[in-house]
């Protein structure tokens, strides 16, 4: 939540308009994950993350062209917020030995570390090639159909004995 | 196993996507960063997701316990394949208390690896358990896939009800032909001197009373009483139970019933059990060890049905409740046609006792002064049930939770005692 937290005001404090409707934002995204957390409810843990995305993206959007310093850690932070969300409620369900617990832990640590090597890989990437391009588009277009086909194969159950 | 995909996917690819599709539509490329890591998460940990492949075996250290034993439940797991999370959760029914271990439990299992965990209980309640069924559910590395198996591993557990300590058991008023250790009113082989006879040719000569013999000139004999068993009949009320909590009428009706079929038992009488409720059920008379079992396996198997026919003591097949056999009462007379069944007996002939067990404590009258009214005109109907019997001569006595049940059965034979005497 601390992380959702510092996005969110992180987001409103780079905002060039708007940011008190980008901070409202990002504060409604902390209520649905404390929500989400405490019910548990995984549809208010997508809600409260697809808001904190948002809020940043609003940020982002009112500041015209060019990434800020900041994406990097923002972009990291909303992915780990999204782990630690995760693993909550998988806690919340069963609790994880002490021995599991330490290596989810060092696990999560490394992801957080490959997802603020991948941000920035791909931030300085896309600052070469400012403005995308057809082929970036294409790209992006096959890759969000991809994961919405992914999304139904997988939605539907496997029965494998 | 079922696979599934987690919320955890689902989520995901929503954030993916709608990152990607904003890049596209606001023609933004730094908001697809927000998307890499989770498009680079899903592309790597579903690659790399794998069907685990986990054997479990189970057993319990023990079959039959007493209330209050603990017992030990060790679930083996054998993984042919590394497993990232491995939930287990062994089901445990109600009665049964998890005292060690921990259940549910998340672990890692690598490939090749053997676990032993143990689970202690506590059997809190008596009856017939199935223990051990085991619900898995095993995730990928990065929790977006889950596989879940339920394995019918259970075993039975036998929970007896634990006997009370019994100093004195409700003697029959009759006995039956067979030997056993109750005086007989009959004259016979015995050790309870009965009666003074003349002699009779045939008569051995150490049952001669000297003394006698001396003071009146002639020879007597002593004669005795014959021990003989008797039939005694667990009348068992099931047709409703009051509970509080984790006990009730019905729990005490076993135990007592437990308690009374071993100890008779053991006086080498013949104990039949009559399941008067719902679903009705009855063992005819029998001796020994084996009925012990038989008892005590019917008594794990009772419980309340509810049932709106109406049941009289007719229904009981023939042999099922011997003439001039004891028939002890376990009743909460809560229900009319266990009380009518009763009186029934009683106007049979038969030696009836009722003990009953109160469920005063397990009643609160509802607030207000008509929930007063109620409760006090409630109590006023179990007292007239009562007199009912005691018109009848069938004696009553109520048993209230946490006394023994041996000072009830002290109750009992004194009041029959003095029945008898004034009669």
């Amino acid at each position: 939540m601390a992380v959702v937290a510092g996005v969110a005001v992180y987001g409103a404090f780079e905002a060039d308009r708007i940011a008190f409707l980008v901070l409202a934002l990002g504060a409604g995204s902390v209520a649905l994950l404390a929500f989400g957390l405490a019910a548990p409810s995984p549809p208010a843990l997508v809600g409260s993350l697809v808001g904190i995305a948002a809020s940043w993206s609003l940020s982002a959007w009112t500041r015209g062209s060019g990434a800020p310093g900041g994406t990097i850690l923002a972009a990291s932070g909303i992915f780990v917020a999204a782990e630690l969300a995760y693993w909550s409620l998988e806690q919340a369900s069963v609790p994880d030995e002490p021995e599991l617990l330490a290596r989810r832990a060092a696990g999560l640590a490394l992801r957080a570390a490959g997802a603020l090597a991948l941000v920035s890989f791909a931030l300085a990437a896309l600052g070469l090639r400012a403005g995308g391009g057809l082929l970036l588009e294409a790209v992006g277009a096959a890759a969000a159909v991809a994961l919405l086909a992914l999304v139904l194969l997988l939605a539907q159950t496997d029965h494998q004995h | 196993m079922t696979r599934y995909a987690t919320p955890k996917l689902g989520a995901y690819v929503v954030l993916t996507a709608l990152g990607l599709l904003a890049s596209l539509v606001f023609a933004r490329p730094e908001l697809a960063l927000i998307a890499i890591p989770f498009a680079v998460l899903l592309a790597v940990g579903l690659a790399y997701a794998r069907k685990p492949d986990v054997r479990v075996h189970v057993e319990l250290d023990r079959e039959r316990v007493l209330e209050d034993d603990e017992i030990n439940l060790e679930v083996e797991l054998d993984a042919r394949d590394s497993v990232a999370r491995l939930e287990l959760l062994v089901e445990i029914p109600r009665g049964l208390e998890l005292v060690s271990g921990r259940n549910p439990v998340a672990l890692r299992l690598e490939a090749g690896e053997e676990r032993l965990l143990e689970l202690r209980f506590r059997c809190a309640r008596w009856g017939a358990y199935r223990l051990g069924d085991v619900h898995l559910r095993a995730r990928d590395a990065a929790s977006l896939l889950a596989w879940e198996q339920t394995l019918p591993r259970a075993e039975t557990l036998r929970v007896y009800p634990r006997p009370e300590e019994i100093r004195e058991l409700v003697a029959p008023r009759e006995t039956q032909l067979f030997t056993g250790n109750r005086v007989s009113r009959q004259k016979g082989e015995g050790l309870e001197f009965a009666d003074l006879r003349p002699f009779a040719p045939g008569d051995r000569i150490r049952r001669i009373n000297w003394r006698a013999s001396a003071r009146r000139g002639d020879l007597w004999v002593n004669e005795f009483h014959a021990e003989r068993n008797a039939d005694v009949i667990l009348f068992l009320d099931s047709f409703a139970d009051a509970r509080r909590g984790g006990t009730g009428t019905l729990d005490q009706a076993i135990r007592a019933a437990a308690t009374l079929s071993e100890r008779y038992l053991v006086d080498k009488d013949r104990v039949g059990l009559v399941n008067f409720g719902g679903v009705l059920n009855w063992l005819r008379p029998g001796t020994a060890m084996l009925q012990r079992y038989r008892i005590v396996e019917a008594l794990l198997n009772t419980q309340i049905t509810l049932s709106y026919a109406w049941k009289e003591i007719d229904v009981l097949p023939r042999g099922t409740l011997p003439a001039k056999a004891l028939v002890l009462a376990l009743t909460p007379l809560l229900d009319d046609r266990a009380v009518s069944a009763l009186l029934d007996l009683r106007a049979r002939g038969f030696d009836l006792v009722v003990i009953e067990i109160s469920p005063l404590p397990f009643a609160e009258p509802a607030p207000g002064a008509s929930g007063e009214l109620a409760f006090r005109l409630w109590k006023l109907l179990r007292e007239g049930r009562r007199a009912e019997y005691e018109r009848a001569g069938a004696p009553v006595v109520e048993w209230q939770e946490g006394v023994p049940l041996t000072a009830i059965l002290e109750g009992v034979s004194a009041s029959r005692r003095h029945a008898h005497a004034r009669a």
